[in-house]
């Protein structure tokens, strides 16, 4: 029923055995201005210099220390002409036009709703922005500003497109078309936003009757599969859109969503990237081994799965 | 604590209902995630230990993390708030990350109900170790307990609680000696002998024929040690939070779950080797309400499951405290 273990880490032979120096071991560390142009990615540990302060500017997740422009954070180094950043690997989400993102209303104010997006400040949703019932090109009325609870009340989930951002940098969302909404039928599972890659498409449709949406925000819905309504703009209900009841789901339904819920939290907790034909594999894997929902959560099979697709891919 | 949609709630309803219950993990209704414990984390406490449920194994994020430290001081028995016998205090104090989305006066509220609920079961006379004590009616130990959360993912209390007994588990009670004044009274003249000046003019009266020995004061003796573990260490309560349904009831609830649940009942036993254990405190937290006849059924299955979490916990600590004891050179 419940099981005890020891805070220590697991030996990971390969780390232990490379030798690792120290930051001011100076004969490897090459610190020269080539080093910052070159085409591959740098990596960079917390204190680590970078390069020198005379020829370059510190920009985010970096400081100056004497001569030298060190990281402050693990990621990416960035240059921009004389600019340098660390762009983080562990991070809010870092919003861009055009990105689906899954967020939950934490506030309803007047005309908009806040939604935290997993980002550094609360997304905002005006009411001009989603779908009212009764056609889409419909004027907005005082009414429905009375009534912005029955369309999304706190702590809705719901799939929304960044629209702009506002002078703050706080974004915009907006739900504008039938793919967009509240979300039901399923379970939400949280990743760190860096794992959700830019697909072609985010809405994924797993054989097994279960639908993803892969938030870029680290959000991912998990839900039972819906039949394709039909897309015509009249086709748009109202009732349906802003429900919150959930359609009948069967056990096999219900079993498919926490495995493929705790296949997303195995390959998030070993940071593997999620791309969908991944997680078509990683299912595949699973039902081949025939386990139940929580064998993942059992002993090495999480490692197994993460072992057998790295082979894989 | 955490907002939920209420599609979400009643899809963990639903599934947790449905035959057989599932849940969001694929977990069983008595299932715990898995649980790390680590005892002596900080060297400056008398005894302290970390708890962390469901933590990921990979970089040690997520999951429900706690930390407890008992720490001893001496107090003198009548003065201020001693009592002889010497006392035990607890508190817990939540790290504001834990609970972001509470304003902070909504946090203290919540740190004073669970140093409510910790400090009185705790300190209750009946588990108050002997060895508190050090000289009677004058000194005696003051045991502060102090608890912080530094995140929750559901199912605080039973950390507490276990948090709290492996911290105590780990206590070491340093060993004292008491020393006494002896003044001679055939010397009178030899002054300097006299360990202390106002001691000496105190029983310079002739008509003082007393012979009791008054033990008045302590001193710590050199040894190798830290000390001796608290008396009656077995007899610390362990929690267990049932998360009430309808017509079911599950065990370490995440926060998605705690929030679709209408009423969670805690209950804390200790247990004495193989005896019939005892009902220390029990809780009703949330909004719906339970009767008589559940209430006597749900006792008897939480009775069956704290035994388990208690032998494993036992036996975890006893691990712990061979580990620690084996000469590390």
């Amino acid at each position: 029923m419940l099981s005890f273990i020891s805070f220590s880490r697991p030996t990971d032979s390969t780390y232990r055995q490379s030798t690792r120096h120290h930051p001011d071991v100076e004969d490897l560390m090459d610190v020269d201005d080539d080093d910052l142009t070159g085409s591959e990615p740098r990596l960079t540990c917390p204190g680590e210099t970078i390069t020198s302060s005379q020829a370059f500017m510190r920009g985010h997740g970096t400081y100056v220390d004497k001569e030298d422009v060190i990281a402050s954070v693990a990621g990416t180094v960035e240059r921009v002409n004389k600019l340098v950043t660390v762009r983080a690997i562990r991070t809010r989400y870092n919003p861009e036009v055009g990105d689906l993102v899954v967020g939950r209303i934490t506030e309803v104010q007047p005309r908009r709703w806040k939604v935290d997006a997993n980002s550094r400040q609360d997304a905002v949703l005006m009411l001009s922005s989603v779908n009212l019932p009764g056609g889409v090109q419909r004027r907005k009325l005082e009414s429905d500003e009375l009534q912005m609870r029955n369309f999304f009340e706190e702590g809705d989930l719901l799939v929304a497109e960044v629209q702009a951002f506002f002078s703050d940098g706080a974004m915009s969302l907006h739900t504008r078309s039938l793919k967009y909404g509240k979300l039901r039928n399923g379970q939400l599972v949280t990743v760190p936003p860096i794992l959700v890659r830019r697909l072609k498409s985010h809405f994924i449709s797993l054989p097994c009757g279960v639908d993803l949406i892969l938030g870029l925000n680290g959000y991912i819905w998990v839900s039972k599969h819906m039949k394709d309504t039909d897309q015509g703009e009249e086709g748009f209900d109202a009732e349906a859109v802003y429900s919150n009841k959930n359609e009948d789901i069967d056990n096999a339904t219900r079993a498919a969503i926490s495995r493929v819920g705790n296949i997303i939290r195995v390959l998030a907790d070993h940071f593997v990237p999620l791309t969908d034909s991944l997680l078509l594999e990683a299912y595949e894997w699973v039902i081949e081994q025939e386990g139940d929902a929580k064998y993942l959560l059992l002993g090495d099979a999480g490692d197994a799965l993460v072992a057998a697709m790295s082979v894989r891919g | 604590m955490s907002s939920i949609s209420k599609s979400e709630k009643a899809y963990i309803q639903s599934s947790l209902l449905s035959d057989p219950p599932l849940r969001a993990d694929g977990r069983g209704l008595t299932d715990f995630r898995t649980i790390a414990l680590e005892s002596g984390v900080a060297p400056l406490a008398n005894g302290s230990a970390r708890v962390s449920i469901g933590r990921n194994a990979y970089d040690g994020g997520g999951g429900t993390e706690v930390v407890a430290a008992a720490k001893l001081e001496v107090e003198t028995v009548g003065d201020g708030e001693g009592v002889d016998g010497g006392r035990v205090v607890c508190s817990v104090s939540c790290s504001p990350t834990a609970y972001p989305l509470l304003p902070s006066n909504a946090l203290d509220d919540l740190q004073h109900d669970m140093t409510s609920l910790l400090h009185a079961t705790l300190s209750h006379p009946t588990i108050r170790p002997q060895n508190l004590c050090i000289l009677p009616g004058k000194k005696s130990w003051l045991l502060n307990l102090d608890v912080i959360i530094f995140s929750d993912a559901g199912n605080v209390f039973d950390a507490i609680f276990m948090a709290a007994r492996a911290a105590l588990w780990d206590t070491k009670v340093p060993r004292t000696r008491s020393v006494q004044y002896r003044t001679q009274k055939s010397d009178r003249k030899d002054a300097t002998r006299a360990m202390d000046v106002d001691e000496a003019t105190h029983v310079g009266s002739a008509l003082d024929t007393r012979e009791t020995v008054q033990v008045s004061d302590f001193e710590l003796p050199d040894y190798w040690d830290e000390g001796e573990p608290l008396d009656g260490r077995q007899i610390w309560p362990v929690c267990l939070t049932l998360n009430l349904l309808p017509t079911s009831h599950f065990l370490d609830a995440t926060l998605q779950e705690e929030a679709s649940v209408p009423l969670k009942l805690l209950v804390l036993y200790s247990f004495q080797s193989d005896t019939t254990p005892l009902l220390r405190s029990m809780r009703l937290l949330g909004t719906g309400g339970s009767d008589l006849v559940q209430i006597k059924s749900l006792l008897k299955d939480s009775e069956k499951y704290a035994r388990i979490v208690w032998t494993a916990l036992e036996g975890k600590l006893k691990d712990e405290y061979h580990s620690l004891r084996k000469p590390s050179f």
